[in-house]
């Protein structure tokens, strides 16, 4: 049971990591990432293959990081020239050309056999099963410190400006600063913060195959933001954790009504998405926690 | 590559986009009208596509009568959704119903996977030869399925420019506010418009399963490329997307030689990309756009 939770726990640490980047994107910034699920596999593709090839874990975590980062740098210039419906069909594309990619490219990835074997966090030092514990402790520690830098951002000067991006992007041109080059920064750091969550993602699962990076990841964790409420740190906290409660307590449901086969049971899955973005939107868009504005 | 396999290819590459074209064109009138990009567009082609199954299932063999049960489930569907959601959130940003409209497609999509299954399915058709011209093949099912889809085109553009409501449906468009000054009622204008759309979906999503096959996934692995289309073509312009679908059709058909047949969203999403950074109002866009 302790493990179990534990492992609830990590799944639930590395949502909200994609959750606060995605908000920092959308939330504050208003860029629409419909792709982020593409940067969450770069990340654990990036990060698996390392260490499969003798790399230390750390460096390949970093590494992960920057090459997400690097890979949506183009991706954030490109945004500049478009309109935020442009970058939401673009990001969508790219999400499934990625998956493409891993799927097709097998020299690289094994293509749709996957791959396994991926190493453990902490294993070296010989704890046994204090490893996901540690596992669990160090995502702690990552979520607080994005944390800590969003709300120290969201005060920042740095923090006014991105949202006066999204609020009026003429604005921010007519007093002399550039928005072209914050938004392609935030798009970089809250890309870079899907990188890392992928490499967590890596190590845990320690398996990776392209079925886990379709596209309903990334509106998992859009609903988590819309439930938690756009453009609040906390709210990505909260959101989070309240689709892990959902999508864990789908999995017990199932306990009850036997009767619903497991395929079902994702069918129904997928529906209270679907209903939860549509009705979100309709009735509560400023989210669960939020005060009407 | 010889002149046969070019030939070849141009053909498949035209027919694939003239069925690329009718999402497109869903795609392009949402957007020119509704003002938002509608990500449903795809999964109301495979409901449409699977109510054309069903017809079949329950005993009616003709192939007319499922195209048409399709028609009726696509404009139903797309109704019931307008309805439900996009009329609530007129008004608001357009990012409202972006969001909306996945929740819409996912939503439909697994109401169709819990009742239907996630097994493929086909349609009831006799089996053609396909006809050989000194190599040039041509199938007579993909004749027919073009000439189908022309044939809606040819009706989409009369309805638009022939009669009142059409008239109307680009008033709107053109400037809603105008439009309303006039007189036009846009309510009535909008249902017509999303039956039209969900009529556009469900004959795309018909003539592609008639093609090959009918599966869950049918109408959202066709929403990139018909994204593609439409913003080559001009948002908002239907004579642009179903320009703009033939060409990424070509496009995609002759890149097979090179990059295999599983890239072609790849190719679909590279030249979305190309027209975005060269000429971000695509071929036939007015030159300013509010957005």
């Amino acid at each position: 049971m302790i493990a179990y939770l534990i492992a609830v726990g990590i799944i639930a640490l590395i949502y909200m990591l994609l959750t606060i980047g995605l908000n920092l994107q959308y939330g504050y910034t208003g860029l629409i990432n419909f792709g982020v699920v593409a940067f969450f596999a770069i990340g654990a593709y990036t990060s698996a293959l390392l260490t499969l090839g003798g790399w230390p874990l750390v460096p390949a975590f970093v590494v992960a990081i920057i090459v997400a980062a690097i890979v949506a740098y183009p991706i954030g210039l490109l945004s500049l020239r478009l309109s935020d419906d442009y970058l939401a069909v673009v990001t969508l594309g790219f999400s499934e050309v990625v998956r493409l990619a891993i799927q097709q490219e097998r020299w690289l990835t094994h293509g749709v056999q996957g791959l396994p074997g991926i190493p453990r966090m902490f294993l070296s030092l010989g704890i046994g099963d204090y490893a996901e514990l540690a596992t669990l402790a160090v995502l702690v520690l990552c979520n607080l410190a994005a944390i800590g830098l969003m709300l120290h951002l969201v005060r920042s000067p740095y923090g006014r400006l991105i949202q006066a991006i999204r609020d009026d992007e003429v604005a921010v041109e007519a007093i002399g600063k550039d928005p072209r080059r914050l938004k392609v920064q935030v798009f970089m750091l809250g890309s870079g913060l899907a990188g890392l969550a992928g490499a967590f993602y890596a190590h845990f699962i320690t398996y990776l195959s392209p079925d886990q990076f379709l596209p309903l990841v990334t509106f998992y964790v859009w609903i988590a933001m819309i439930i938690g409420g756009t453009g609040r740190t906390t709210g990505a906290v909260a959101g989070s954790l309240i689709l892990m409660v959902f999508l864990e307590g789908s999995r017990f449901a199932r306990d009850w009504i036997p009767s619903v086969s497991e395929v079902q049971m994702a069918s129904v899955r997928l529906a209270l998405v679907g209903l939860a973005l549509i009705l979100f939107t309709i009735y509560r868009p400023q989210g669960m926690m939020g005060s009407r504005r | 590559m010889t002149l046969v396999d070019l030939c070849n290819l141009l053909i498949n590459g035209t027919i694939e986009g003239l069925l690329i074209a009718l999402p497109a064109l869903a795609l392009t009138l949402v957007m020119g009208v509704a003002r938002f990009p509608n990500a449903a567009t795809g999964d109301y082609m495979t409901v449409a596509a699977y109510a054309g199954i069903g017809v079949q299932a329950w005993g009616a063999a003709s192939i007319f009568l499922a195209g048409l049960g399709a028609i009726a489930a696509g404009a139903a569907i797309s109704i019931i959704f307008y309805l439900w959601v996009f009329r609530a959130l007129r008004g608001r940003a357009p990012v409202a119903s972006l969001v909306a409209s996945i929740g819409v497609a996912f939503f439909a999509r697994s109401m169709l996977t819990l009742f239907v299954g996630h097994d493929q399915q086909t349609f009831n058709l006799p089996l053609v030869r396909a006809w050989n011209f000194g190599g040039v093949r041509l199938l007579p099912t993909d004749l027919y399925v073009a000439a189908l889809a022309l044939i809606a085109m040819a009706l989409l553009f009369a309805l638009l420019h022939l009669t009142p409501i059409g008239r109307q449906m680009r008033a709107i468009a053109d400037n809603p506010d105008l439009a309303r000054a006039c007189g036009i009622r846009s309510g009535r204008v909008l249902l017509s418009l999303w039956a039209v759309v969900g009529a556009l979906c469900a004959l795309g999503g018909m003539m592609f399963g008639v093609k090959a096959v009918v599966s869950p996934e049918l109408g959202w692995e066709l929403l990139i490329p018909a994204f593609a289309a439409m913003i080559l073509g001009g948002i908002g312009s239907p004579i642009g997307a179903v320009v703009g679908a033939v060409l990424l059709g070509i496009a995609s058909e002759l890149s097979v030689p090179f990059v295999g047949p599983s890239y072609k969203i790849a190719v679909a999403f590279l030249l979305l990309l190309l027209v975005l950074l060269l000429r971000p109002r695509g071929l036939f866009g007015k030159a300013i756009l509010s957005r």
